[in-house]
């Protein structure tokens, strides 16, 4: 017999989801998932860019785009014992935002940029409450207090503009929360956030599920996450569930290939193997169980032959305000450093920390406001345009958004070519192509690649390409802006892998800048916390990791997802 | 706020500056000897003389250009070379029955406009949608001369709904009998533009986030329509009705000229024909005057409308 | 050991070269219907263009060729009073002169005269009863007159439309990647053109230049070159500041090597479809101007002129001028504009 506490909340049963693309062309997204979503509980629908976890939780909704996406008859999605699919549109608007409601991955532009905050959480109130204008605003007030915005009395008449990203997700979950839901969906609430503003929302979240006994379904594709967070774990790719079970079974004895290689793939804090597993070697035909290797071992030594100087280099914005004056940002304020050869330094820091700014100072794509940067006994930056073109080939960048680093129009033998041209490295035509081809089969893409266009390749895909560009140079240093933080998490360990066995190769220097302090403490041999355009703390990175010096650095490595942590039972 | 409005009055110089040079630059340099086309069948060479004298041709540039700026600030300028009519005067008394016409139409087309583009925008993607899309592109593509023609003919000529053209003193009966038919006119031609370009306005609106959330939270497609789309809209509605605005002072002068309506764009319109220069310079310099008021008003009024916006 | 991702062929590369923008978006009109009926349309009132130029068509339509407000085929049976008219005046001449010898020392001598003038063989051909879409006040053939009417028309709007296109998308360009001074002054020229209402520029141009098809090409391009100037230096802020070009500057790519290598491959869909509109808008103002007496010479004849004449047909009834003009030009606006969208929708899909 099965009793009331044994019936699950939601679930969801053989659910199929098609969007109809140009040409009449069929994407399957979704290719017949099952699973459920207990009473009171956290679930977490974990997976990459393209595994259909998003899709599936918007299906709950039907709010999925009505011109482009089909739902297979033969899905069902029981909620409380009715199919929702099956709902007329009365039934299912009635239940959004009261019994189901969600938060989304981008607060700013997910709240209504004319309307005050209080107003928002007020309509959701008057729709299902049945309050009156005023009654909602008290209540109103009281929801923004009970999710952690200071001063709710005043920020209740403020527009989404004016608050920051995380009271701005705050706001998004009080709505949420407004008329108690038995169930609330966060479709990667905490992605778009700083790591330390996303331990806060995670905490808040796990409260508000305590207290109003509610579930929680938890899309993301961060498994430290849902290690910190989830009781029950379904693990999605490519449209289908790979495995589903406890977090215990999950992390302790993950069963699919693909969960193994999920949970290796991602560089643990507490280790460093000379190289990261990749999807690829638990997918192998044998399924073979990776073997541990070797730990590398980072750090400047004495003896290490300074490649880069930075001597207190700052850089200061003008931005116009008013008629007459303007304000000073200051983005780096005094920052110094040196870089080993063959070395990676990482620069970590959340945003605003004017990490990215000193990358783009020391390579002159910003006019720097004061400092030094020697190389190879120059002062780069007291250079004219003309002298530095010597130099440029020297100091190459590879950026972070991979969809916007190379130019659309331009097919990729034209992208790896140009900067031969430009700097006259190669005696003709053919041994320029020649050279392309061997660099794009280094990087690991097929030769075909030089005849296609960008658009035609994956994120991870780009990203090699960005990096053969830079090689076509042969740098003496490469800054990686935030290089990996936009792809997954199996391609980043992919292209990771790749940037080592460059630096082992060629004896690159790297400046490897990122806000993710798990992959910054893998790559790199020394590491700069900055803040607010200051530098906080350089050391070994072993070093930064055991023993932090300054309260901030503690606090940053404090707000790093633990993961799953073994407890014992009882 | 003040600060804002001194800000922009300030940038409002090197524009006027600019506008003033160039109607100079148009009329007394490039517009060649008015004398000689004032004078018509008149060869004698004293008499021409007579007449650069009296407009004032003969004096060097400078000197012109400096009158012109006196001129333009006293809005004195001075009489028309064909009718010695004062240039105010015909501005002033021509200005009225423009803006009988026109704004009721800036009115009408907005008004209607946005209601059918939300209905447009509302079943998108359905047969519905792409046939009045068709529609409008085919009646976008008869020229207004046709409309003209043929609803004067239609309605006044054949029907006798309307009279052919013609105005009178009396602003009861212009407003009764002279003036809707030419209303009528204008904004069901004007529709057909506003339409598409409204529809594209909600269409892109309900493609934000925002849309998903008030969905999500269980409004009615209505209330998602009309109070969060249409809201958010009315920025670039309001951008829109104030590129329009400064055209209503000028007037359709192709329907002033059909239905006789003594307004500001026929006089123009005559004024070209007959090189009447003082009429039509006077006509650009305000109009471009009126064109920067206008702006700034649209871009304090953004404040209220849009509350991301900051003025500087 | 990175991951390869597939193994590499020796196969021929050439095959290899993978569908540009271009392309793609050829592909993309094929598969719209209604945008091929339009590049078909439009194509063929080009060829009618071009032909009419070289005189292969609508070569006579001055010549009178029809009696006066000659019926279209179709009405072939009905009544024309005008040319009977006509006929008429011709056959005044076979009234006796009163004899006006007293007051007039020519008169004995016009009797003679008449005679004379009798006897002088005027080959003139017979004008026809009806023209196949009717003729004008004077017999001109109304087909004809469209057809050449079609060439004016096209040959200012894309004439015209190019210039704009060009000049605006220079200026933009320049004002949008490079900004500070340069930006500050072409944003200057541009508030001073956009500061005064578009029809007043126009008709202020035209008060000032003398008549004719090159004016109006010069005044179109002159006042329409703002909107394309506009939406060209938003897309050029918007890429100078992408990290494709910052790449390229990283590379060592000079200023212009940015500009017209780099960035304008992207933007010039942009200006393509901005072309297109313009030569819409263009068409439309250039008959406008002619019907006003302000844009093609009196010799000529535009779509215009014969709507000026249709104005007063219409009241005894002669439709046929201002229905050929009225419908040629509807057609070749309607396939015009269709074509644009089409092209958007081709050049950047999205959701509509």
């Amino acid at each position: 017999m099965m009793s009331d506490m044994e019936q699950p909340l939601l679930r969801v049963s053989n659910l199929g989801v098609n969007f109809r693309l140009e040409g009449g062309a069929v994407f399957e997204a979704v290719k017949g998932i099952s699973f459920e979503v207990p009473k009171n509980a956290t679930v977490a629908l974990v997976g990459e860019s393209g595994s259909g976890k998003s899709v599936s939780a918007m299906a709950v909704m039907r709010l999925l785009p009505k011109e482009s996406a089909i739902v297979a008859p033969a899905s069902e999605i029981f909620f409380e014992g009715s199919n929702l699919l099956k709902l007329s549109d009365e039934g299912i608007r009635a239940i959004r935002g009261k019994d189901i409601s969600v938060i989304f991955q981008e607060p700013m532009s997910s709240l209504n940029p004319v309307f005050t905050v209080g107003d928002q959480i007020a309509e959701i109130l008057c729709l299902h409450m049945g309050m009156s204008r005023a009654q909602a605003w008290r209540r109103a007030e009281e929801l923004m207090y009970e999710v952690g915005i200071p001063d709710p009395r005043l920020r209740i008449k403020s527009f989404p503009h004016e608050l920051s990203g995380g009271q701005q997700q705050r706001v998004m979950i009080a709505i949420a929360i407004a008329c108690n839901p038995k169930l609330l969906i966060a479709d990667e609430p905490t992605t778009a956030l700083d790591v330390t503003i996303q331990k806060q929302i995670l905490d808040l979240l796990a409260g508000l599920q305590e207290r109003h006994r509610m579930s929680v379904l938890f899309i993301t594709h961060d498994l430290a996450v849902v290690g910190e967070i989830a009781e029950h774990v379904v693990v999605m790719q490519e449209g289908e569930i790979k495995e589903q079970g406890t977090a215990r079974q999950i992390f302790e004895a993950p069963r699919h290939a693909y969960t193994q290689a999920l949970l290796s793939c991602r560089p643990n804090v507490n280790e460093r193997p000379m190289r990261l597993a990749v999807i690829e070697d638990f997918l192998g035909a044998e399924g073979a169980v990776p073997i541990k290797l070797e730990q590398r071992r980072r750090g400047y030594r004495d003896d290490d032959e300074i490649v880069l100087e930075v001597r207190n280099l700052s850089k200061h914005f003008r931005l116009k305000d008013g008629i007459f004056k303007s304000r000073d940002i200051p983005a780096v304020k005094d920052a110094s450093f040196k870089l080993a050869r063959g070395k990676t330094l990482g620069l970590v820091g959340e945003s605003g920390s004017g990490k990215t700014t000193v990358g783009l100072t020391l390579m002159r794509l910003h006019a720097s406001s004061g400092g030094e940067v020697l190389f190879d006994g120059v002062d780069l930056l007291k250079l004219s345009e003309q002298d530095f073109m010597k130099y440029k080939r020297r100091i190459q960048i590879v950026f972070q958004n991979p969809y916007a680093s190379l130019n659309p129009r331009f097919t990729v033998g034209q992208i790896l070519i140009e900067p031969m041209t430009i700097h006259k490295l190669a005696a003709s035509n053919q041994e320029a192509v020649d050279l392309a081809m061997a660099l794009l089969g280094r990087v690991g893409l097929p030769e075909e690649a030089f005849y296609k266009y960008p658009h035609e390749f994956s994120g991870g895909q780009r990203q090699r390409i960005a990096i053969a560009r830079c090689l076509t140079m042969k740098p003496d240093v490469l800054i990686c802006d935030e290089s990996v933080s936009a792809l997954d998490v199996s391609v980043q360990a992919q292209v990771l892998n790749l940037l080592q066995d460059l630096q082992d190769e060629y004896r690159m220097s790297y400046i490897f800048i990122s806000h993710d302090l798990a992959v910054v403490k893998y790559i790199s041999d020394q590491v700069m916390v900055m803040s607010d355009g200051d530098v906080i703390e350089v050391a070994n990175s072993d070093d930064i990791y055991l023993n932090p010096q300054q309260e901030y650095t503690r606090k940053l490595l404090g707000s790093i997802p633990r993961g799953w942590q073994n407890q014992a039972p009882g | 706020m003040i600060a804002y409005i001194l800000k922009r009055f300030w940038q409002m110089i090197p524009t006027l500056a600019g506008v003033v040079l160039l109607i100079f630059f148009l009329f007394n340099w490039v517009g060649g000897d008015p004398a000689l086309v004032l004078a018509g069948k008149i060869s004698n060479p004293e008499q021409i003389a007579n007449i650069r004298k009296q407009l004032g041709v003969d004096e060097p540039y400078w000197y012109q250009l400096w009158v012109f700026l006196k001129q333009i600030v006293t809005f004195d300028f001075g009489r028309s070379w064909a009718t010695n009519e004062e240039v105010s005067h015909i501005f002033l008394t021509r200005l009225g029955p423009t803006l009988t016409i026109m704004l009721p139409v800036l009115l009408l087309e907005t008004v209607i406009g946005v209601i059918l583009a939300i209905g447009v925008a509302y079943v998108n993607g359905t047969v519905t949608d792409r046939m009045i899309m068709m529609i409008c592109t085919v009646a976008m593509s008869i020229s207004f001369l046709v409309y003209i023609i043929v609803a004067q003919y239609l309605f006044g000529f054949k029907l006798g709904w309307f009279p052919v053209q013609g105005w009178s003193e009396s602003y009861w009966k212009n407003v009764t009998t002279f003036a809707p038919l030419p209303i009528m006119l204008a904004v069901f031609v004007g529709l057909a533009p506003v339409l598409r370009l409204y529809r594209s306005f909600f269409l892109d609106e309900i493609n934000h986030d925002y849309v998903r959330t008030a969905r999500s939270k269980g409004l009615a497609e209505k209330i998602v329509m009309l109070k969060h789309v249409l809201r958010n809209a009315l920025i670039p509605i309001l951008t829109n009705i104030g590129i329009a605005l400064p055209g209503i002072f000028i007037g359709s002068f192709l329907m002033e000229t059909f239905f006789s309506i003594p307004g500001i764009g026929r006089e123009i319109l005559v004024a070209v024909n007959r090189s009447d220069f003082p009429v039509i310079k006077a006509a650009t310099v305000y109009l471009a005057m009126i064109t920067m008021f206008i702006n700034l008003l649209v871009d304090v009024l953004y404040k209220v409308v849009d509350p991301r916006v900051t003025l500087k | 050991m990175s991951a390869v991702i597939s193994q590499t062929i020796a196969a021929s590369p050439r095959q290899r070269q993978s569908p540009g923008l271009w392309t793609l978006a050829w592909r993309r009109l094929k598969r719209d219907k209604v945008g091929m009926v339009s590049l078909v349309v439009v194509a063929f009132f080009l060829a009618l263009m071009i032909a009419s130029y070289l005189g292969i068509v609508a070569g006579n339509w001055s010549k009178e060729v029809g009696v006066s407000y000659a019926h279209p085929a179709f009405m072939a049976g009905e009544e024309n009073f005008e040319a009977a008219q006509m006929g008429l005046s011709s056959s005044a001449a076979d009234v006796p002169y009163a004899d006006l010898s007293s007051v007039d020392p020519l008169a004995p001598r016009y009797r003679e005269w008449e005679e004379r003038t009798a006897k002088i063989m005027v080959t003139e051909a017979p004008r026809a009863e009806t023209l196949l879409l009717g003729g004008d006040k004077w017999g001109r053939d109304v087909l004809q007159k469209a057809v050449k009417g079609a060439e004016t028309s096209i040959f200012v709007g894309l004439t015209a439309a190019l210039l704009a296109t060009i000049f605006g998308t220079v200026l933009g360009g320049l004002s949008g990647y490079m900004g500070g001074r340069v930006g500050d002054v072409l944003e200057w020229f541009y508030n001073v053109f956009t500061s005064i209402p578009y029809i007043l520029l126009i008709l202020s141009f035209a008060a000032v230049l003398r008549q004719g098809l090159d004016t109006i090409i010069f005044i179109l391009a002159c006042t329409g070159w703002t909107g394309i100037y506009r939406l060209v230096r938003a897309e050029y802020i918007k890429h100078a500041s992408r990290e494709y070009v910052k790449a390229a500057q990283a590379i060592g790519a000079t200023h212009q090597r940015r500009m017209f290598v780099h960035i304008l491959p992207n933007v010039s869909h942009v200006s393509l479809v901005q072309l297109s509109q313009h030569v819409v808008q263009f068409i439309k103002a250039e008959v406008i101007l002619s019907f006003l007496g302000l844009g093609v010479p009196v010799d000529a004849v535009s779509w215009g002129t014969m709507l000026a004449e249709a104005q007063t047909e219409l009241v005894i009834g002669k439709w046929w001028q201002l229905a050929a003009a009225g419908v040629s030009m509807a057609i070749l606006v309607t396939a015009f504009s269709m074509l644009t969208d089409s092209l958007r929708d081709a050049l950047d899909p999205k959701m509509k």
